[in-house]
Protein backbone atom coordinates (compact mmCIF):
# COMPACT_ATOMS: atom_id res chain seq x y z
CA UNK A 1 0.00 0.00 0.00
CA UNK A 2 1.21 3.36 -0.72
CA UNK A 3 2.24 4.99 2.12
CA UNK A 4 1.13 8.88 1.37
CA UNK A 5 2.23 10.54 4.43
CA UNK A 6 5.79 9.19 3.97
CA UNK A 7 6.35 10.35 0.66
CA UNK A 8 4.85 13.64 1.68
CA UNK A 9 7.13 13.99 4.42
CA UNK A 10 9.87 12.95 2.67
CA UNK A 11 9.80 15.99 0.29
CA UNK A 12 8.17 18.09 2.60
CA UNK A 13 11.64 17.52 4.61
CA UNK A 14 14.00 18.00 1.67
CA UNK A 15 12.22 21.32 0.77
CA UNK A 16 12.77 22.30 4.61
CA UNK A 17 16.86 21.28 3.59
CA UNK A 18 16.42 23.57 1.53
CA UNK A 19 15.48 26.60 2.91
CA UNK A 20 18.06 25.93 5.57
CA UNK A 21 20.44 25.32 2.11
CA UNK A 22 19.28 29.26 0.74
CA UNK A 23 20.03 30.18 4.17
CA UNK A 24 23.51 29.17 4.16
CA UNK A 25 23.79 30.74 1.17
CA UNK A 26 22.23 34.14 2.07
CA UNK A 27 24.89 34.71 4.90
CA UNK A 28 27.67 32.98 3.17
CA UNK A 29 30.86 33.13 3.92
CA UNK A 30 30.40 33.97 8.12
CA UNK A 31 27.08 32.34 8.34
CA UNK A 32 26.26 34.30 11.18
CA UNK A 33 22.37 34.76 11.55
CA UNK A 34 19.93 38.02 11.83
CA UNK A 35 17.27 37.49 14.70
CA UNK A 36 14.77 37.09 12.22
CA UNK A 37 17.08 34.29 10.66
CA UNK A 38 17.62 32.52 13.86
CA UNK A 39 13.65 32.20 14.14
CA UNK A 40 12.99 30.92 11.08
CA UNK A 41 15.77 28.56 11.09
CA UNK A 42 14.20 27.23 14.81
CA UNK A 43 10.56 27.00 12.95
CA UNK A 44 12.29 25.30 9.98
CA UNK A 45 14.19 22.77 12.32
CA UNK A 46 11.20 22.04 14.45
CA UNK A 47 8.90 21.49 11.15
CA UNK A 48 11.47 19.18 10.27
CA UNK A 49 11.87 17.14 13.27
CA UNK A 50 7.95 16.39 12.82
CA UNK A 51 8.42 15.18 9.27
CA UNK A 52 11.45 12.95 10.68
CA UNK A 53 9.14 11.57 12.53
CA UNK A 54 6.61 10.41 10.40
CA UNK A 55 8.82 8.96 8.01
CA UNK A 56 10.05 6.67 11.23
CA UNK A 57 5.59 6.40 11.81
CA UNK A 58 5.18 5.11 8.62
CA UNK A 59 8.12 3.27 7.55
CA UNK A 60 9.65 1.91 10.30
CA UNK A 61 6.98 1.60 12.85
CA UNK B 1 32.42 14.88 0.63
CA UNK B 2 31.10 13.19 -2.44
CA UNK B 3 27.71 12.99 -3.76
CA UNK B 4 28.27 9.72 -5.46
CA UNK B 5 31.24 7.83 -6.30
CA UNK B 6 34.31 9.97 -7.52
CA UNK B 7 31.63 13.43 -7.95
CA UNK B 8 32.31 16.09 -5.27
CA UNK B 9 29.53 17.88 -3.54
CA UNK B 10 29.26 21.62 -4.98
CA UNK B 11 28.70 23.93 -2.04
CA UNK B 12 30.93 27.15 -3.55
CA UNK B 13 27.39 29.19 -3.11
CA UNK B 14 27.12 27.78 0.14
CA UNK B 15 30.79 27.75 1.46
CA UNK B 16 31.69 31.75 -0.07
CA UNK B 17 30.66 34.51 -1.62
CA UNK B 18 30.59 33.51 -5.50
CA UNK B 19 31.76 36.48 -8.16
CA UNK B 20 32.41 34.17 -10.89
CA UNK B 21 31.36 36.68 -14.18
CA UNK B 22 29.48 33.93 -16.00
CA UNK B 23 27.38 31.78 -12.75
CA UNK B 24 25.79 34.21 -10.67
CA UNK B 25 22.70 35.02 -12.74
CA UNK B 26 21.68 31.44 -13.08
CA UNK B 27 21.64 30.32 -9.27
CA UNK B 28 18.74 28.78 -8.26
CA UNK B 29 15.90 30.04 -6.55
CA UNK B 30 14.64 27.80 -3.60
CA UNK B 31 11.65 27.30 -5.60
CA UNK B 32 13.68 26.07 -8.38
CA UNK B 33 15.71 23.51 -6.21
CA UNK B 34 12.62 22.55 -4.58
CA UNK B 35 11.01 21.95 -8.35
CA UNK B 36 14.03 19.64 -9.37
CA UNK B 37 14.18 17.55 -6.65
CA UNK B 38 10.65 16.62 -7.83
CA UNK B 39 11.51 16.50 -11.38
CA UNK B 40 14.81 14.93 -11.23
CA UNK B 41 13.95 11.85 -13.61
CA UNK B 42 14.62 11.95 -17.29
CA UNK B 43 10.95 12.64 -18.52
CA UNK B 44 9.13 14.17 -15.94
CA UNK B 45 7.95 16.89 -17.45
CA UNK B 46 6.06 14.41 -19.74
CA UNK B 47 3.47 13.06 -17.34
CA UNK B 48 0.66 14.78 -18.65
CA UNK B 49 1.45 15.60 -22.21
CA UNK B 50 -1.51 14.99 -24.46
CA UNK B 51 -2.63 15.47 -28.12
CA UNK B 52 -1.44 17.49 -29.59
CA UNK B 53 2.34 16.12 -28.41
CA UNK B 54 3.52 19.53 -28.04
CA UNK B 55 5.75 20.90 -25.22
CA UNK B 56 3.67 24.19 -25.29
CA UNK B 57 0.54 22.47 -24.85
CA UNK B 58 1.25 20.62 -21.71
CA UNK B 59 -1.26 21.93 -18.92
CA UNK B 60 -0.09 20.36 -15.97
CA UNK B 61 2.15 21.89 -14.66
CA UNK B 62 1.83 24.51 -16.77
CA UNK B 63 4.03 24.96 -19.33
CA UNK B 64 1.16 26.65 -21.95
CA UNK B 65 0.93 29.44 -19.57
CA UNK B 66 4.58 29.67 -18.94
CA UNK B 67 5.56 29.96 -22.32
CA UNK B 68 2.89 32.71 -22.81
CA UNK B 69 4.05 34.13 -19.56
CA UNK B 70 7.64 34.06 -21.07
CA UNK B 71 6.81 36.03 -24.39
CA UNK B 72 4.57 38.81 -22.38
CA UNK B 73 7.63 39.43 -19.53
CA UNK B 74 9.57 40.26 -22.89
CA UNK B 75 7.13 42.23 -24.01
CA UNK B 76 7.66 39.71 -27.41
CA UNK B 77 4.78 37.87 -29.43
CA UNK B 78 5.60 34.18 -28.92
CA UNK B 79 8.19 32.31 -26.76
CA UNK B 80 9.83 29.05 -26.67
CA UNK B 81 12.01 27.49 -24.30
CA UNK B 82 15.45 26.39 -26.05
CA UNK B 83 18.59 24.02 -24.61
CA UNK B 84 21.09 27.29 -24.40
CA UNK B 85 21.07 30.71 -25.92
CA UNK B 86 23.00 28.83 -28.56
CA UNK B 87 20.54 26.83 -29.82
CA UNK B 88 17.92 29.93 -30.34
CA UNK B 89 21.07 31.48 -32.15
CA UNK B 90 21.51 28.38 -34.41
CA UNK B 91 17.34 28.39 -34.84
CA UNK B 92 17.47 31.94 -35.91
CA UNK B 93 20.30 31.12 -38.48
CA UNK B 94 18.96 28.13 -39.76
CA UNK B 95 15.63 29.99 -40.59
CA UNK B 96 17.38 32.84 -42.27
CA UNK B 97 21.27 32.55 -43.58
CA UNK B 98 21.74 30.01 -46.88
CA UNK B 99 25.24 29.71 -47.78
CA UNK B 100 27.20 32.94 -48.79
CA UNK B 101 25.22 35.13 -46.95
CA UNK B 102 26.79 37.96 -45.12
CA UNK B 103 25.55 38.25 -41.35
CA UNK B 104 26.65 40.84 -39.16
CA UNK B 105 27.79 40.17 -35.25
CA UNK B 106 29.66 42.50 -33.12
CA UNK B 107 33.62 43.16 -32.38
CA UNK B 108 32.29 41.99 -28.86
CA UNK B 109 30.24 39.20 -29.72
CA UNK B 110 30.03 35.52 -28.10
CA UNK B 111 31.33 32.87 -29.99
CA UNK B 112 28.67 30.61 -29.90
CA UNK B 113 26.74 33.68 -32.25
CA UNK B 114 29.62 33.21 -34.45
CA UNK B 115 29.49 28.77 -34.85
CA UNK B 116 25.77 29.23 -35.37
CA UNK B 117 26.20 31.47 -38.65
CA UNK B 118 29.45 29.27 -39.66
CA UNK B 119 27.14 25.91 -39.54
CA UNK B 120 25.30 27.80 -42.35
CA UNK B 121 28.17 28.47 -44.60
CA UNK B 122 27.48 32.67 -43.82
CA UNK B 123 29.83 35.11 -44.43
CA UNK B 124 30.91 36.33 -40.95
CA UNK B 125 31.34 40.01 -40.46
CA UNK B 126 32.08 42.19 -37.42
CA UNK B 127 30.64 45.43 -36.54
CA UNK B 128 33.35 47.24 -35.51
CA UNK B 129 33.46 48.96 -31.28
CA UNK B 130 34.09 52.18 -30.37
CA UNK B 131 37.67 52.40 -28.03
CA UNK B 132 34.91 52.90 -25.00
CA UNK B 133 34.12 49.48 -26.02
CA UNK B 134 30.37 50.22 -27.28
CA UNK B 135 28.46 49.21 -30.69
CA UNK B 136 27.14 52.54 -32.01
CA UNK B 137 24.46 52.67 -34.86
CA UNK B 138 26.57 54.74 -36.61
CA UNK B 139 28.86 51.64 -36.79
CA UNK B 140 26.48 49.74 -37.70
CA UNK B 141 25.14 51.41 -40.48
CA UNK B 142 28.48 51.56 -41.75
CA UNK B 143 29.59 48.15 -41.74
CA UNK B 144 25.95 46.90 -43.37
CA UNK B 145 26.44 49.25 -46.29
CA UNK B 146 30.77 48.24 -46.52
CA UNK B 147 29.14 44.38 -46.52
CA UNK B 148 26.82 45.50 -49.35
CA UNK B 149 29.12 46.66 -51.33
CA UNK B 150 31.55 43.98 -50.83
CA UNK B 151 29.16 41.02 -51.52
CA UNK B 152 26.77 42.48 -53.37
CA UNK B 153 24.17 41.32 -50.78
CA UNK B 154 22.47 43.02 -48.17
CA UNK B 155 22.70 41.03 -44.51
CA UNK B 156 20.61 38.46 -43.78
CA UNK B 157 20.78 38.57 -40.33
CA UNK B 158 22.18 40.57 -37.73
CA UNK B 159 23.40 39.59 -34.01
CA UNK B 160 23.69 42.69 -31.13
CA UNK B 161 24.12 42.00 -27.85
CA UNK B 162 22.47 43.74 -25.26
CA UNK B 163 25.02 43.38 -22.53
CA UNK B 164 28.56 42.11 -24.22
CA UNK B 165 30.40 39.14 -22.05
CA UNK B 166 33.61 40.75 -22.34
CA UNK B 167 32.96 43.73 -20.54
CA UNK B 168 29.60 43.40 -19.51
CA UNK B 169 28.77 47.16 -21.60
CA UNK B 170 25.17 48.21 -22.12
CA UNK B 171 24.68 48.73 -26.05
CA UNK B 172 22.36 51.17 -27.79
CA UNK B 173 20.57 48.31 -28.62
CA UNK B 174 17.13 50.65 -29.53
CA UNK B 175 19.39 53.07 -31.39
CA UNK B 176 21.25 50.14 -33.77
CA UNK B 177 17.59 48.18 -34.19
CA UNK B 178 16.78 51.29 -36.00
CA UNK B 179 19.41 51.73 -38.01
CA UNK B 180 18.87 48.39 -39.42
CA UNK B 181 15.83 48.25 -39.96
CA UNK B 182 16.32 51.02 -42.36
CA UNK B 183 17.50 48.32 -44.45
CA UNK B 184 14.51 45.46 -43.70
CA UNK B 185 17.34 43.20 -41.84
CA UNK B 186 16.19 41.21 -39.24
CA UNK B 187 18.01 41.58 -35.68
CA UNK B 188 18.17 39.03 -33.00
CA UNK B 189 18.87 40.55 -29.58
CA UNK B 190 21.32 38.99 -27.22
CA UNK B 191 19.79 39.27 -24.10
CA UNK B 192 21.95 35.98 -22.62
CA UNK B 193 22.79 39.13 -19.47
CA UNK B 194 20.17 40.90 -19.24
CA UNK B 195 16.44 38.72 -20.01
CA UNK B 196 15.94 37.84 -16.51
CA UNK B 197 17.82 39.89 -14.42
CA UNK B 198 17.03 43.72 -15.73
CA UNK B 199 14.20 44.50 -17.55
CA UNK B 200 13.88 43.59 -21.34
CA UNK B 201 11.25 44.91 -23.57
CA UNK B 202 11.16 44.07 -26.94
CA UNK B 203 8.80 45.85 -27.99
CA UNK B 204 10.36 49.13 -27.47
CA UNK B 205 13.39 48.26 -28.40
CA UNK B 206 11.95 46.39 -32.07
CA UNK B 207 13.66 43.54 -31.67
CA UNK B 208 12.97 41.12 -34.27
CA UNK B 209 13.76 38.23 -31.89
CA UNK B 210 15.01 37.82 -28.50
CA UNK B 211 17.26 35.55 -27.23
CA UNK B 212 18.27 34.96 -22.75
CA UNK B 213 19.91 31.97 -21.39
CA UNK B 214 17.97 30.13 -18.47
CA UNK B 215 21.65 29.28 -16.63
CA UNK B 216 23.14 32.54 -17.15
CA UNK B 217 20.28 34.84 -16.17
CA UNK B 218 17.49 33.59 -15.34
CA UNK B 219 17.79 31.32 -12.17
CA UNK B 220 17.75 27.75 -13.98
CA UNK B 221 19.59 24.58 -14.54
CA UNK B 222 22.07 24.39 -17.52
CA UNK B 223 21.24 24.34 -20.69
CA UNK B 224 18.44 26.47 -21.31
CA UNK B 225 17.33 29.34 -22.57
CA UNK B 226 14.65 31.31 -24.03
CA UNK B 227 13.97 32.63 -27.92
CA UNK B 228 11.42 35.31 -28.09
CA UNK B 229 9.76 36.52 -31.23
CA UNK B 230 7.01 39.13 -33.35
CA UNK B 231 4.31 37.15 -34.64
CA UNK B 232 5.76 37.68 -38.14
CA UNK B 233 9.52 36.38 -37.75
CA UNK B 234 7.43 33.77 -34.68
CA UNK B 235 5.48 32.24 -37.78
CA UNK B 236 9.02 31.84 -39.98
CA UNK B 237 11.48 30.86 -37.27
CA UNK B 238 8.85 28.18 -35.30
CA UNK B 239 7.06 26.82 -38.50
CA UNK B 240 6.13 23.51 -38.58
CA UNK B 241 7.12 20.09 -39.71
CA UNK B 242 5.17 19.20 -43.53
CA UNK B 243 7.13 16.45 -44.05
CA UNK B 244 5.20 12.88 -45.51
CA UNK B 245 7.62 10.09 -45.50
CA UNK B 246 7.78 7.51 -48.34
CA UNK B 247 7.64 4.20 -47.01
CA UNK B 248 5.38 4.31 -44.04
CA UNK B 249 3.21 7.81 -45.20
CA UNK B 250 4.20 9.30 -41.47
CA UNK B 251 3.05 12.75 -40.85
CA UNK B 252 4.73 14.31 -37.25
CA UNK B 253 1.74 16.78 -36.50
CA UNK B 254 2.36 19.86 -35.55
CA UNK B 255 6.09 19.36 -34.26
CA UNK B 256 8.38 22.88 -35.20
CA UNK B 257 10.89 22.21 -37.44
CA UNK B 258 13.81 24.35 -36.10
CA UNK B 259 12.82 23.29 -32.23
CA UNK B 260 13.59 19.50 -33.08
CA UNK B 261 10.05 18.61 -31.11
CA UNK B 262 10.27 19.11 -27.88
CA UNK B 263 13.27 21.21 -26.55
CA UNK B 264 13.87 21.65 -22.52
CA UNK B 265 11.81 18.57 -20.63
CA UNK B 266 12.35 17.59 -17.10
CA UNK B 267 14.98 19.36 -14.80
CA UNK B 268 16.03 22.37 -16.87
CA UNK B 269 12.27 23.17 -17.94
CA UNK B 270 10.74 22.72 -14.35
CA UNK B 271 13.51 24.60 -12.89
CA UNK B 272 13.07 27.37 -15.04
CA UNK B 273 9.27 27.69 -14.44
CA UNK B 274 9.67 27.47 -10.77
CA UNK B 275 11.86 30.46 -10.51
CA UNK B 276 9.83 32.42 -13.42
CA UNK B 277 7.96 34.11 -10.70
CA UNK B 278 11.09 35.28 -8.59
CA UNK B 279 12.55 36.24 -12.09
CA UNK B 280 9.81 38.52 -13.42
CA UNK B 281 9.85 40.11 -9.48
CA UNK B 282 13.76 40.15 -9.47
CA UNK B 283 14.40 42.35 -12.25
CA UNK B 284 12.57 45.29 -10.72
CA UNK B 285 15.15 45.37 -8.40
CA UNK B 286 17.88 46.37 -11.08
CA UNK B 287 18.88 49.54 -9.45
CA UNK B 288 19.92 47.32 -5.90
CA UNK B 289 22.08 44.86 -7.73
CA UNK B 290 23.81 47.74 -9.37
CA UNK B 291 24.62 49.58 -6.08
CA UNK B 292 25.85 46.69 -4.84
CA UNK B 293 28.08 46.44 -7.87
CA UNK B 294 29.34 50.34 -7.81
CA UNK B 295 30.16 49.77 -4.23
CA UNK B 296 32.66 46.74 -5.12
CA UNK B 297 33.83 48.65 -8.39
CA UNK B 298 34.53 52.01 -5.80
CA UNK B 299 36.60 49.52 -3.59
CA UNK B 300 38.85 48.38 -6.69
CA UNK B 301 38.86 51.71 -8.21
CA UNK B 302 40.51 53.45 -4.43
CA UNK B 303 43.47 50.58 -4.67
CA UNK B 304 45.88 52.46 -6.49
CA UNK B 305 46.98 51.59 -10.20
CA UNK B 306 43.46 49.70 -10.61
CA UNK B 307 41.62 50.76 -13.98
CA UNK B 308 38.03 49.74 -14.85
CA UNK B 309 38.07 48.45 -17.98
CA UNK B 310 34.05 48.66 -18.90
CA UNK B 311 32.05 51.93 -18.80
CA UNK B 312 31.89 53.56 -15.80
CA UNK B 313 30.03 54.70 -14.39
CA UNK B 314 28.65 51.01 -14.28
CA UNK B 315 25.28 50.24 -16.13
CA UNK B 316 25.90 46.19 -15.46
CA UNK B 317 27.17 43.71 -13.02
CA UNK B 318 29.37 42.11 -15.01
CA UNK B 319 33.23 43.79 -14.57
CA UNK B 320 36.18 44.17 -16.35
CA UNK B 321 38.93 44.97 -14.12
CA UNK B 322 43.00 45.49 -14.99
CA UNK B 323 45.12 44.92 -12.15
CA UNK B 324 48.40 44.94 -13.73
CA UNK B 325 49.40 47.85 -11.93
CA UNK B 326 48.34 46.60 -8.67
CA UNK B 327 47.52 43.18 -7.77
CA UNK B 328 50.05 41.93 -10.55
CA UNK B 329 53.02 43.74 -9.46
CA UNK B 330 52.49 42.98 -5.73
CA UNK B 331 52.34 39.32 -7.84
CA UNK B 332 55.67 39.26 -9.11
CA UNK B 333 57.47 39.13 -5.86
CA UNK B 334 55.07 37.57 -4.13
CA UNK B 335 55.91 33.62 -3.06
CA UNK B 336 52.51 32.43 -4.38
CA UNK B 337 53.13 34.41 -7.82
CA UNK B 338 49.79 35.50 -9.51
CA UNK B 339 48.17 32.76 -7.31
CA UNK B 340 48.26 35.25 -4.12
CA UNK B 341 45.28 36.93 -5.00
CA UNK B 342 42.81 34.28 -5.17
CA UNK B 343 44.25 32.51 -2.57
CA UNK B 344 43.67 35.39 -0.62
CA UNK B 345 40.19 35.68 -1.17
CA UNK B 346 39.65 32.17 -1.13
CA UNK B 347 40.68 33.48 2.77
CA UNK B 348 38.36 35.59 2.81
CA UNK B 349 35.46 33.47 1.55
CA UNK B 350 35.21 35.19 -1.90
CA UNK B 351 35.35 32.30 -4.90
CA UNK B 352 34.96 32.99 -8.72
CA UNK B 353 38.35 34.38 -9.82
CA UNK B 354 40.28 32.09 -12.12
CA UNK B 355 43.00 31.35 -10.29
CA UNK B 356 46.19 32.78 -11.15
CA UNK B 357 44.61 35.96 -13.10
CA UNK B 358 45.83 39.03 -11.25
CA UNK B 359 45.89 41.33 -14.77
CA UNK B 360 42.28 41.58 -16.32
CA UNK B 361 39.81 39.60 -15.29
CA UNK B 362 36.11 40.05 -14.78
CA UNK B 363 33.47 39.45 -11.45
CA UNK B 364 30.10 39.69 -11.19
CA UNK B 365 28.07 40.95 -8.23
CA UNK B 366 24.65 40.03 -9.12
CA UNK B 367 22.32 38.53 -6.83
CA UNK B 368 25.04 39.16 -3.74
CA UNK B 369 23.23 40.70 -0.34
CA UNK B 370 24.01 44.23 0.75
CA UNK B 371 26.48 42.46 3.70
CA UNK B 372 28.12 40.38 0.72
CA UNK B 373 28.81 43.39 -1.48
CA UNK B 374 30.43 45.15 1.89
CA UNK B 375 32.28 42.57 2.57
CA UNK B 376 33.14 42.12 -1.36
CA UNK B 377 34.65 45.71 -1.11
CA UNK B 378 36.08 45.72 1.67
CA UNK B 379 38.03 42.42 0.99
CA UNK B 380 39.61 43.75 -1.75
CA UNK B 381 40.79 47.04 -0.03
CA UNK B 382 42.22 45.20 2.96
CA UNK B 383 43.70 42.54 0.09
CA UNK B 384 45.58 45.53 -1.35
CA UNK B 385 46.66 47.03 1.93
CA UNK B 386 48.34 43.88 3.23
CA UNK B 387 50.08 43.67 0.45
CA UNK B 388 52.01 47.47 0.30
CA UNK B 389 49.20 48.55 -2.31
CA UNK B 390 47.72 52.46 -1.37
CA UNK B 391 44.19 52.42 -1.18
CA UNK B 392 42.68 56.03 -1.26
Amino acid sequence: MVSKPAIDAVFEAMFILTDIRVMLRETAPGHVLSPAQREETVALLGTLEKKVEILRRELVP
Amino acid sequence: MKCAGPIDVRDVDESSINIDPIQVGGRLTPEAMKAIIAYGDGYSICDNCRKPFRLDYIKTPPVDVFMRDLAAFLHMDVARVVPGARRGFQAVADTYVERGDPVLITALSHYTEVLAIESRGGLIREIPKTTENLITPDATAGKIEDVTRETGKTPSLIFIDHVDYQYGNLHPVREIIKAVHQYDIPVLLNGAYTAGIMEVDGKDLEADFIVGSGHKSMAAPAPSGVLAATAERGSEVFRTTSVKTDVTSRTFGIKEVEMMGCTLMGVTLVGMMASFPRVQERVRRWDQELANGNLVVDALKSIQGTEIRSEYPRKHTLTRVDTTKSFDIVAKNHKKRGYFFSSALKTKGIAGIIPGATQVWKFNTYGMTRAQAEHVASSFKEIAAENGLSVL
